[in-house]
């Protein structure tokens, strides 16, 4: 429709751009591309300098993903509208988009002289700053881009032109980044800082930030302590108080003067002080009648926490940690988060400690009287959420941990009977909301998986399964039970129920980098490829997008002066592009299209050039890699000895890191495969690399030693046998992939193509070589007299050898196949199908070039080569001498013809 | 006991525990958090737990005519993680929106609830916020539910000295016609 509106103005207005450049927008969007393309080529050729035309060319190109051709379009408009503000803007937006910093820098400096507007002075400014980060010569940055940056802006702070906020944060961000943190900080206090308003406290934290890197511990404390009488909540302040507070008393420094510590105020040098000041602070809180902050609370923890850590005794002026958190639970013990913060602390406690500190935990829960079944139940939320809280620091301490299996199952028992209770609490709650007691159901769940573990009792994971599912019946939205679900059918090998409960979780963008993992890691392996597919679309869109999304961000950060958002913004781009999973889905998404597509609903080859495959080309970015995922994201109360360590996380990124190496491997040496297919008829009309022939053999040699070199790394992780806590990462497909002699299979088969390919080109083809030397007359009458050429017969003989051998191997190679291709048919199911596919495929491959026959006829020509009659002159002895050798000739030919006829019937037989 | 700290796109990363929203809007889509952190990143508040854990976030924006006293602050978004709730947590992160709303001249804070979500309604209220309007099926239907009021709520900040950007106006109004 739009098309043929456009057309109609055209009829009337031949040279309408615009007309022309919404056509090509309609022949794009009705999947007309290349039509498209050379209608907007040729308006941009004209270099259009109508508004209307260069806008609908921007979409068009944009739509095309060429974000490059705008800047060429803009280019030409400004140079022929020199003064207007409007194009140089685009065009600086034009270079923002693909990223060309030096040319922003210019772009934005040729506004800034047409319109001479602070913002695009400073466009400028932050090109140069980007420049800088974008550098790969940190020396670059650090002594040419940066500094320009700096004498730009003192150019305006000189002259007094600086106006807005943004361009006080971009000067704090050049003087930070050359390291210039005495300026820094003369600035922020000084007049220019002023400006700093949006933010709350931005003066504040950036002069923190600049104290730090500087290592003014004075004036640091000094800071944190006025912001914390501010706001004793603060954790940030507290850390760089204590921080700053050991540093200065390891310097034993002391205040200048009576007077005036710091221009920040008054610094705390000893314990004592500091002591004083957090005692105060709950002091403080005490005495309040509003809801007290947990702040200074914990930051008494900390205190005692970083005493004991220097052995200093003073610890005990604070008091004894037990009590200190028996305090603290009977403040904060019915706040949801208070096991969250009790958690961190609880390594204070000497283990002999936990028992007592259960039980009198446990004196402070208000409950019921005991009834029949031995329990007593809390009467409303806040006492429920306090008995909650003292089975979590249980578990955390490791007190269910050592319970016999019998002392579980009486846990179990409690915790459920505690479950059941609690529902009547959340009667009213909405669907969306949790129910007030799901804890205790997962802590059941929690103990029920100890068991199993402990004992293979598979009982315990269907009674697992169970309380997870009628938890979930109460409580649709509660994101544990459905994660802790997924992760158990995962662990059976059953996909299916997985499906609804992941996209029942309704994740959205970073989610599917962040546990996406979760889903991809089994759909696949577990033979659902449907499911697979889908998950991996699911996470591929999403990244796709993402390069996309943040460009568009990128200018707008420019536009509103939210510099410090644009290196932010690149990161986040970068992060997500590097992404372990990203990796992983793209390269999975395309073994499996190979897996279930190629050579069945079209070839191999096809399906190969389809995917844009180039096994020259490896884009993982393996030295950079990034691992989003989160491994924490199920729930747990497992003590620290349990817990999923920094070490776990390593061997888990070097395990899947490993693995995706092995499978973008073996998925670039199937594209060499498939890419080798047409060699042989190429062979004979061309020898050297111009096909490329000897070129991707030569890939393929390298891509195998790889895959090697992999597997013997893959062979020594395997070996370590990692094993990861239960709800931390799944184990990779490594192990399973080498103990199933998969990964060797696939190695020698691969192993075999290679040598095939060897033999095509250097072996077989030296065959026909062989062969147009047998071309010729072993005897030939020259100037009325008799040549011999006694060499052909040898030579002839070579050849027939060389097709015995050739035949014997093809025949080997079959009576390994045949028994493999018919298994293969009877048992579709059986694993070793992609490398007995792959075999057979090599097995034509090498028998196929020579049931051509194409070495037959011309030896059948040879072999009815007629002698040539002899002159009549010869006398009757040479004569009959000569009648010797031919008829001899003759013979040796009528040998060797048959002996070739029977190979080529045996070859026959080859073929299944 | 919390850090309160600048929105960053790395926090995108640990959102997994923060679900349940106070105002019911589900998570929104990349670009639109980017497009918050590129035009108000001072509005853009997280709260973090001192193991990292995030605990909430507000995102907002400064926005309407000077000229007709319609220049505020708006909450987009609050959310508190379900661990990290009955903290007042929100609280804080809503007076320290009124706050920047305050410094940017704004006359009011607005937002915009679930008539439904009786327990946002309330909080609000007693964080000094009034029904200013109704605004008619402004949330749009999903997963079968039909389409939800909106209660656009107001407190008024101290440039208002009268007050008069609270007066409630009677009559619902369509989500077409509010700015």
């Amino acid at each position: 429709m739009a098309i043929q509106q456009a057309d109609k103005l055209l009829k009337k207005h031949k040279d309408l751009h615009c007309a022309k450049v919404l056509k090509a927008i309609g022949l794009q969007r009705t999947g007309k591309q290349d039509e498209a393309f050379s209608l907007a080529q040729e308006v941009a050729t004209l270099e259009p300098t109508d508004d209307n035309s260069l806008q609908a060319l921007t979409i068009l190109y944009r739509e095309m993903h060429r974000p490059e051709l705008v800047t060429k379009l803009y280019e030409a408009a400004v140079k022929k509208v020199p003064l207007s503000e409007e194009y140089h803007s685009h065009l600086f937006m034009a270079y923002a988009r693909v990223g060309e910093y030096k040319k922003m820098q210019q772009a934005g400096m040729a506004l800034y002289k047409t319109v001479p507007k602070n913002p695009y002075y400073f466009w400028s400014v932050m090109s140069l700053v980007m420049q800088a980060i974008s550098a790969q010569d940190e020396k670059l940055a650090q002594t040419m881009f940066l500094p320009l940056a700096e004498r730009m802006v003192e150019k305006m702070v000189k002259e007094e032109k600086i106006e807005a906020e943004a361009e006080v944060q971009l000067y704090f961000m050049i003087l930070e980044r050359l390291g210039k943190y005495v300026e820094a900080l003369d600035m922020v206090r000084g007049p220019l800082g002023e400006k700093l308003t949006s933010e709350l406290q931005s003066r504040e934290n950036k002069c923190m930030m600049m104290y730090q890197r500087l290592q003014l511990w004075p004036e640091c404390n000094a800071l944190s302590y006025k912001l914390l009488l501010k706001n004793p909540d603060e954790w940030q302040f507290y850390l760089s108080y204590f921080d700053s507070l050991f540093h200065l008393m390891d310097k034993s420094w002391s205040p200048p003067n009576e007077e005036e510590h710091c221009v920040e105020g008054p610094v705390h040098t000893t314990v004592a002080e500091a002591v004083k000041f957090v005692v105060d602070r709950m002091e403080e809180e005490d005495k309040k009648d509003s809801r007290p902050l947990r702040g200074p609370y914990m930051a008494c923890l900390e205190l005692i926490h970083r005493l004991r850590q220097r052995g200093c005794p003073d610890e005990e002026e604070l008091g004894d940690p037990l009590e200190l958190m028996l305090q603290f639970f009977g403040k904060f013990g019915d706040k949801p988060c208070c096991i969250t913060d009790l958690k961190i602390y609880l390594h204070l406690l000497p283990p002999e400690q936990h028992t007592q500190f259960e039980n009198r935990l446990g004196e402070l829960v208000p409950l019921g009287e005991v009834g029949e079944d031995g329990f007593g139940f809390p009467g409303d939320t806040k006492a429920l959420q306090r008995h909650l809280c003292v089975c979590q620091l249980s578990r955390v301490l490791g007190l269910q941990h050592t319970l016999d299996t019998e002392g579980k199952l009486c846990l179990i028992t409690e915790l459920k009977a505690h479950y059941h209770y609690g529902l009547q609490f959340g009667k009213s709650c909405l669907k969306t909301e949790l129910q007030f007691s799901d804890t205790y159901c997962l802590m059941v769940a929690h103990v029920y998986i100890d068991l199993w573990t402990e004992t293979g009792d598979e009982n315990m994971l269907w009674q697992c399964l169970g309380v997870l599912e009628e938890g979930l019946s109460y409580s649709p939205s509660n994101a544990q039970f459905k994660l802790l679900l997924l992760l158990l059918f995962c662990r059976l090998g059953a996909f299916q129920p997985v499906v609804d409960l992941y996209s029942s979780l309704d994740a959205k963008h970073v989610q599917h980098d962040t546990i996406g993992y979760l889903l991809t890691r089994y759909a696949g392996s577990l033979g659902q490829f449907a499911a697979a597919s889908q998950s991996y679309n699911f996470s591929l869109r999403f990244f796709h997008s993402n390069q996309k999304d943040t460009s568009e961000y990128i200018i707008q950060a420019y536009k509103y002066g939210a510099f410090e958002k644009i290196p932010e913004f690149i990161a986040f781009r970068t992060r997500l592009n590097q992404s372990l999973h990203f990796a992983q889905v793209r390269t999975e998404r395309m073994l499996l299209d190979l897996y279930t597509e190629a050579d069945i609903t079209s070839s191999l080859e096809e399906s190969v050039k389809a995917m844009g495959l180039c096994p020259e080309e490896d884009d993982i970015p393996w030295d950079n890699m990034r691992d989003n995922r989160d491994l924490t994201v199920l729930f747990s109360w497992d003590p620290k000895d349990r817990e999923l360590t920094e070490e776990h996380r390593r061997l888990s990124l070097e395990e899947e890191s490993v693995w995706l190496k092995v499978r973008s491997l073996t998925l670039r040496l199937l594209a060499s495969l498939a890419l080798l297919g047409h060699a042989p008829s190429k062979r004979n009309s061309d020898k050297t690399n111009e096909n490329g022939v000897s070129a991707k053999s030569s890939t393929l040699q390298t891509l195998l030693s790889q895959l090697d070199l992999t597997l013997q790394t893959a062979a020594q992780i395997t070996e370590k046998q990692t094993q990861y806590p239960f709800l931390g990462p799944p184990s990779s497909r490594l192990a399973s992939a080498l103990s199933s002699g998969s990964c060797h299979c696939q190695a020698s088969a691969l192993q075999l193509s290679l040598t095939l390919q060897e033999l095509e080109t250097t072996g077989l083809g030296k065959m026909s070589d062989l062969l147009s030397r047998c071309k010729g007359d072993v005897l030939e009458m020259k100037d009325s007299r008799l040549m011999t050429q006694p060499s052909l017969l040898e030579t002839l003989v070579f050849f027939v050898e060389t097709v015995c051998v050739v035949l014997w191997v093809a025949s080997y190679s079959a009576s390994v196949l045949r028994p493999l291709k018919s298994s293969l048919q009877k048992k579709k199911k059986k694993k070793t199908k992609d490398s007995s596919t792959a075999m057979v495929h090599t097995h034509y491959r090498l028998i196929l070039p020579l049931s051509h026959g194409s070495y037959f006829p011309p030896l059948a020509l040879h072999l009815c080569l007629s002698l040539p009659s002899l002159s009549q002159e010869e006398c009757g002895f040479t004569r009959a001498a000569m009648d010797k050798v031919q008829t001899s000739y003759l013979g040796s030919l009528q040998e060797l013809g048959d002996l070739l006829r029977k190979r080529a019937d045996s070859l026959k037989s080859l073929k299944f | 006991m919390t850090t309160l700290r600048a929105f960053t796109c790395d926090d995108l990363f640990k959102f997994n525990n923060i679900q349940a929203f106070l105002n019911f809007l589900s998570q929104y889509g990349i670009p639109f958090y980017l497009q918050y952190l590129a035009h108000w990143p001072e509005y853009f508040i997280v709260a973090e737990a001192p193991g990292g854990e995030l605990m909430g976030y507000i995102m907002g924006k400064a926005e309407g005519s000077v000229a007709r006293e319609e220049w505020h602050g708006h909450v987009t978004a609050l959310s508190v993680a379900p661990e990290f709730r009955r903290l007042g947590l929100a609280a804080k992160l809503m007076e320290m929106l009124e706050e920047i709303s305050e410094r940017k001249g704004g006359f009011f804070v607005d937002l915009f609830v679930r008539v439904s979500n009786q327990v946002a309604v309330n909080m609000y209220k007693q964080l000094g916020y009034s029904v200013y309007r109704t605004v008619i099926e402004y949330y749009s239907a999903s997963n079968g539910e039909p389409d939800e009021d909106a209660y656009d709520m107001r407190k008024a900040l101290s440039r208002d000295t009268e007050r008069k950007s609270i007066i409630p106006i009677p009559h619902p109004v369509r989500p077409e016609d509010i700015e």
